[in-house]
């Protein structure tokens, strides 16, 4: 009886600790898509309203979630308190505090990164089309993320049964 | 008078460096500064109302260039950023001008190298070269004025302000804009309807709608308008009795001021120049050459800036000459 709560409590431990890591793969691809979202937003109010970039990040965080709306709100106050004195900066010290507990991978913050640099830079008609670039690449990163997440899901939880199996084994 | 406006508003949109240097100088408020000059690579210049200074890297206001702090190219980096609130998208139209307006109603002027486009400014790159034009709202500055505005039957005259830059143009008008608004009793003067076309945001500062400077409690303000479409939108709208606006120059505002005339509103209008000359020699304005303008008032700075230099009446007559007599 001991034996058979012992070895469903290995089974299970071990086949959460397989969910546990495959969900980052799905959180990464969540994460990537809200980027887009929340891009999209400020697309919106660069493009349509030609609303600064203090109170369009502002805006766009309110209507952001978790790491994002942080992300975006950070952005803005860095700028309107005046703690940095340049868009990149700004925008850098944003993804330093805040993406660092985040799934996200560094060639997807290097890609955030390189768009700080341009943001806000040029007029309307150019912004457009580093957002729209921007989109592309974005696309790119979200399919790798769904490859990723459809290779690595399955083997993990498949591996975290399996692992728990492997020690009911090797102890009984 | 009463200086009343703090330069709080400059300091944030100063780069660090000389934000450091500026915050709480009491120099600043000393000298009565006038303007913040940032050029690449050369001495930072504060201009007061009688000397110009360079300022050291201790925030000590000097005239000595040999210990002159010297404007790098990151501060002009950091403050074309900032005036620009990090959105160079949103200030386009702003840049063409060659200035671009912060709360309080402060103008910073910008130069360097232009984009030209069939002919027309397109906007400024290469940003080298600032300007801070500090505003300075001085509640009184038309008490001398407003007496020789005010018609025998308590109306008042169709007048002009002339002066060169840096004379008290639009503080003079300001004021004006509101003690006629307000009313004053004391001269037995009733308040004025008043549409006030802020083209620059300067005469009211208005900050999200709302006017920062005090203009009057009859004022209606319409900010960041072209002047000559504002005048008939305000005529239309509001029902004016006084027109007040800043810097007329062009063609079309020549055309505006006097479809005001025609529906019986009364003006108020600033223009750049020295003296009664000047009016008559812009093409520009020649519909409005004739009499238009009842009261041209000519300020300089013979005894500090917003010394009022001569009044004239429409024909050109000398009413007032500074020198403390009447003619």
């Amino acid at each position: 009886m001991l034996k058979g709560i012992g070895s469903l409590m290995i089974i299970i431990s071990t086949s959460l600790l397989g969910i546990l890591i495959s969900s980052k793969y799905n959180i990464r691809l969540k994460e990537i898509r809200k980027l887009r979202f929340s891009l999209q937003m400020l697309e919106t109010e660069i493009v349509y309203s030609s609303t600064p970039i203090p109170y369009a990040c502002y805006n766009v965080g309110l209507k952001s979630d978790n790491i994002w709306k942080k992300f975006f709100m950070t952005v803005s106050e860095n700028l309107t308190e005046r703690k940095f004195y340049s868009m990149e900066e700004a925008w850098e010290q944003a993804i330093v505090s805040n993406l660092k507990d985040s799934s996200l991978k560094d060639i997807d913050k290097e890609l955030l990164r390189s768009f700080g640099k341009i943001l806000g830079k040029s007029d309307i008609e150019d912004q457009k089309k580093h957002f729209k670039l921007f989109y592309t690449q974005l696309e790119q990163h979200e399919k790798m993320a769904e490859e990723e997440k459809k290779n690595n899901e399955k083997m993990y939880k498949t591996m975290g049964f399996l692992l728990g199996a492997a020690i009911l084994i090797i102890l009984v | 008078m009463d200086y009343k406006k703090p330069l709080d508003e400059i300091f944030d949109f100063l780069p660090p460096n000389i934000k450091r240097l500026l915050k709480n100088n009491i120099h600043l408020y000393s000298i009565s500064a006038e303007e913040i000059r940032l050029r690449l690579n050369k001495p930072l210049i504060i201009i007061g109302s009688d000397s110009d200074y360079f300022v050291d890297s201790n925030g000590c206001f000097i005239h000595e260039i040999e210990n002159a702090y010297l404007t790098t190219k990151e501060d002009i980096k950091n403050a074309t950023e900032i005036i620009q609130n990090f959105s160079a998208y949103s200030f386009g139209e702003e840049l063409k001008n060659g200035y671009i307006t912060i709360p309080g109603g402060h103008r910073i002027g910008i130069s360097g190298r232009t984009i030209v486009e069939n002919g027309y400014i397109k906007s400024i790159k290469d940003i080298a070269f600032i300007n801070y034009r500090i505003a300075k709202e001085i509640i009184g500055a038309a008490d001398k004025a407003i007496d020789y505005i005010i018609t025998p039957t308590s109306s008042i005259y169709n007048t002009l302000i002339i002066s060169p830059p840096q004379c008290g143009k639009t503080t003079l008008l300001r004021d004006i804009v509101r003690q006629l608004s307000n009313g004053i009793k004391s001269k037995n003067i009733k308040g004025f309807k008043i549409g006030l076309v802020d083209e620059r945001s300067e005469i009211a500062a208005c900050f999200f709608g709302e006017p920062r400077n005090d203009v009057g409690i009859r004022t209606d303000v319409l900010d960041a308008c072209p002047k000559s479409q504002g005048i008939f939108l305000l005529i239309r709208s509001m029902s004016p009795d006084i027109i007040a606006t800043d810097e007329i120059g062009k063609a079309e505002d020549a055309d505006a001021l006097m479809e005001g005339a025609n529906a019986g509103v009364k003006v108020i209008a600033t223009m750049h120049g020295s003296d009664i000359e000047d009016l008559y020699k812009k093409i520009e304005l020649k519909k409005l050459h004739s009499n238009y303008f009842e009261r041209i008032i000519v300020l300089g700075r013979s005894e500090g800036v917003g010394t009022i230099e001569k009044i004239y009446d429409k024909e050109g007559k000398l009413l007032f000459k500074y020198l403390g007599q009447e003619v």
